[in-house]
């Protein structure tokens, strides 16, 4: 079960690094060079609040998440992990 | 040299023209509702124009209508409709929709088909504002369509100051003009920035804008050519001070940085002090960034005292037409006297250092400033000027 | 008017800078490329469109990630101006004033977040393409990347959008407003508007614009590019030449002869006899639209190769010299002495502008 678990987080994790590179014009940058605990805004990846908008609509659509508000969406956007576990926990789609 | 204002027209949510609006003003009336003009999957309050005067009704193009009807408002005002004949006469504009070819319908069926009637095209290829507005009334001078998305408006105003001082022509039809359109609904929706419930400026618990639509526009002219005219005009055109953040597409500098310089410059442009400023209609949009921002910068050139209003809680956030529209409202509040409640505002934020008014209050003075900030960071500020205050 | 122009930068079909415009003036005309629409797959389509390789360049993009082609085009064109001035001064460079003239904007941009609502609703668009499909973007863009705060505006006037921005260009150094201006023109093909010029333009077959048929059914080839130009009244390390007046009218301007005119002649437009009209008698004639394709904001192209011409001393040929006419074209590429070009531009609707430019 733990391995099953396991396992699904890592296949979202690796899309979330895709979509991410993708959605967000990362250049140079494969999913492989993104830690699984990278810090996605300020230092670690350096998104901004653009970004943050852009990928409420990438969970939205490839996920069918909807992210509340601020406040929550600071929590779910601190780290590739978090994200992930997010939507390994909430996912519709 | 100065520049001074003859004639001032206006079309909003809040009134199909200057006394209807001033009428609402007084009664804090905000005639917002889903929209009407396209379906939308979207739960957003839009302040609409409910009836465009059935005179303008024919246009294909709805900021044209919009446009046109404030145009012609203003030129009476301005007592020069039907008299453009033998005189230099510009037409500058603002807008953001009438500019994009974004038809929805045309470009669905051109995925489908691989093929689309070309009426949304030429229409399109025919519309530039500015210049369909200069055909419409027989102006024969400079023409030109500014688009700096939100301070489209003001920067189409102080691109006429510029053409004025320069000897470029001598009566400018200035302003903007934007309509309610599906893709902006969309997009600013997509920012997270749009509010579903009635938009409150600078009010603690603001959620976002609310869109509107409209026009604004003001008849400019050197003094020399309106006394020539036998006008002996009350309002004038001061100063405008134009910056850019060079900082990020859609937030503002969190300092103000490009904001205060705006506002300094367009102090030094018309030789006032901070202390001359009776008020200022801020461009309070009522997200979360830009009151904060621009309520600290007002503060820090102007005073914690200052008055001031958002009149977006009467329009929506008109886009193109911002700019032009608060130009008018601050013209005219200047001229009679008093300024509106600065609707939606509740509760004082403890971030924002400036208050807004929150009834009709008289104001004194001869100066007020009208500023607007603008997506890919530019900011603008107005200053308009009355010979007579009621003091 | 006087305004001298002190950098130029350029980015076309043919690569970035003004290097190589000058190449290509001088090389001529070559073919255009041959592209399939995505929906009309059997009908090759001409276009001169910007190779993927001219907008790449790490060091100046790599802070505008997120930035479309129209964005880019612009930001290099213009940063490519600043440099070509030399002007360095941080104070000078941080007061810049910028005015971005395009007829059709981010337009293909703009089509993709159509394509966003279609493909997932209203509420599932992308914010990303919504900020990019704004006319001001590619100027947000250019004062970013020079980190540049003074006045900043984005006109458009279809033909005549390069025309407004030098007018007020001039206002703004008589205002005092800033010391320099940037200004310059940006557009692009993309496929949908490439499909749109297939469907309400004649297209050269041979890929050849003819800028001296004065044909009353031109044919076009649609290009894209960005050119800026760096304006200013000051001192400056080198000067192009002066741009002495920017008119616009419909009347006939009366003016002086000059030793050349250059003419705007590109298939956009209904009918191009009118230039022919406009020419005074055995004047030398170029028109440069073979070489970077059929714009509607070409002008400041044109322009760009008057500035070369008055600078260098140097006529360079006209590309395609197809000349049923009889104009006095240019034929040769040689050295020249030339101290005044107008760059003539003619709309459909009989409106007119003309660029005087002079020798420094």
């Amino acid at each position: 079960m733990e391995g099953q678990k396991e396992e699904q987080l890592a296949k979202i994790r690796t899309k979330l690094k895709e979509l991410l590179i993708d959605s967000l014009s990362l250049e140079d940058i494969e999913p492989e060079d993104i830690k699984d605990d990278e810090i996605l805004f300020g230092e670690g990846l350096g998104l901004d609040s653009l970004d943050a908008v852009e990928i409420v609509v990438l969970l939205q659509r490839n996920f069918g998440l909807q992210i509340k508000d601020k406040k929550q969406a600071k929590n779910v956007f601190y780290s590739i992990d978090t994200l992930t576990r997010h939507v390994y926990a909430n996912r519709v789609k | 040299m100065k520049v001074v204002i003859t004639g001032i027209g206006v079309i909003s949510a809040a009134g199909v023209n200057l006394p209807q609006t001033l009428e609402t003003f007084q009664h804090v009336r905000r005639n917002a509702d889903f929209t009407s003009l396209f379906p939308i999957d979207l739960p957003y309050p839009v302040f609409e124009v409910p009836n465009i005067p059935e005179k303008w009704q024919g246009n294909r193009i709805r900021t044209l209508s919009l446009a046109l009807c404030a145009v012609e408002e203003a030129l009476d005002d301005a007592q020069l409709s039907d008299k453009l004949s033998g005189l230099r006469v510009g037409v500058c504009l603002g807008t953001t929709v009438a500019s994009q070819l974004n038809d929805i319908d045309f470009y669905d069926t051109y995925r489908n088909t691989g093929s689309a009637p070309m009426g949304p095209v030429d229409r399109f290829l025919k519309g530039n504002l500015a210049e369909a507005v200069a055909g419409a009334i027989g102006a024969d001078g400079p023409c030109c369509t500014v688009v700096n998305a939100c301070s489209s408006g003001s920067d189409a105003i102080g691109v006429a100051l510029s053409w004025l001082k320069s000897g470029v022509c001598d009566i400018i039809i200035a302003g903007g003009a934007d309509e309610l359109n599906r893709v902006p609904l969309c997009g600013f929706g997509s920012l997270g920035i749009v509010s579903d419930s009635l938009c409150a400026p600078f009010d603690r618990d603001r959620k976002g804008l609310n869109l509107g639509e409209g026009a604004g526009i003001v008849v400019l002219e050197t003094e020399p050519v309106a006394r020539q005219r036998g006008k002996n005009p009350l309002l004038f055109l001061a100063g405008y001070g134009l910056t850019s953040d060079a900082y990020h597409l859609t937030s503002p500098h969190p300092d103000g940085i490009g904001l205060e310089s705006a506002l300094l410059k367009s102090l030094i442009d018309a030789d006032i002090t901070p202390q001359d400023v009776c008020f200022v209609n801020a461009h309070g949009t009522a997200t979360r960034d830009n009151d904060r921002v621009e309520g600290m910068v007002l503060a820090r050139v102007l005073g914690q005292d200052i008055k001031v209003l958002s009149t977006k809680g009467y329009t929506g956030h008109t886009l193109g037409a911002a700019g032009g529209l608060e130009a008018v409202f601050t013209a005219a509040a200047l001229r009679e006297g008093w300024i509106p409640s600065s609707a939606g505002f509740v509760n004082r934020d403890d971030e924002i250092p400036i208050t807004p008014v929150t009834k009709k209050t008289p104001i004194y003075g001869h100066y007020a400033i009208s500023t607007s900030l603008a997506f890919g960071g530019n900011n603008a500020s107005l200053v308009i000027a009355c010979t007579e205050s009621h003091s | 008017m006087s305004l001298s122009i002190a950098g130029i930068g350029i980015v076309f079909t043919r690569g970035r800078g003004i290097d190589s415009y000058d190449d290509a003036l001088r090389q001529g005309w070559i073919p255009p490329s041959q592209i399939e629409l995505p929906y009309v797959p059997d009908k090759p389509f001409l276009v001169y469109q910007i190779e993927k390789e001219t907008l790449t360049d790490r060091s100046i993009l790599k802070r505008i990630r997120r930035a479309d082609r129209f964005s880019k085009m612009a930001v290099l064109a213009a940063f490519d101006a600043v440099h070509d001035s030399g002007i360095t001064r941080e104070d000078e460079i941080s007061s810049l004033g910028i005015i971005t003239a395009t007829a059709l904007g981010p337009h293909t941009t703009t089509f993709r977040f159509l394509d966003d609502i279609l493909d997932y609703g209203d509420v599932n668009v992308s914010p990303t393409l919504f900020s990019h499909s704004v006319h001001n973007a590619a100027t947000s863009y250019i004062a970013s990347v020079l980190n540049s705060h003074g006045p900043t505006v984005t006109l458009t006037h279809f033909f005549f959008s390069f025309h407004q921005a030098l007018i007020l260009a001039e206002a703004w150094l008589n205002e005092g407003r800033c010391k320099h201006v940037l200004v310059g023109s940006v557009d692009e093909c993309g496929a949908v508007m490439e499909y749109i010029c297939s469907r309400k333009l004649r297209t050269a077959q041979d890929g050849r614009i003819k800028p001296f048929n004065f044909s009353p059914f031109p044919l076009a080839v649609p290009g894209e590019g960005s050119v800026f130009f760096l304006i200013t009244r000051g001192e400056c390390r080198k000067r192009y030449c002066e741009i002495t007046g920017v008119y616009m009218g419909t009347n006939n301007i009366e003016e002086d002869r000059p030793d050349m005119y250059v003419i705007d002649a590109n298939g956009l437009t209904e009918d191009e006899i009118k230039y022919k009209d406009t020419l005074i008698p055995n004047a030398l004639v170029a028109g440069y639209a073979p070489v970077f394709g059929s714009i509607m904001t070409g002008s400041s192209f044109n322009c760009a190769a008057a500035a070369l011409m008055l600078k260098n001393q140097v006529q360079y040929a006209c590309p395609v010299q197809d000349n049923p006419f009889g104009v006095n074209l240019c034929a040769m590429t040689e050295h020249a002495q030339i101290e005044e070009i107008q760059c003539i531009k003619n709309s459909c609707d009989q409106k007119k502008a003309v660029i005087k430019l002079k020798r420094s």
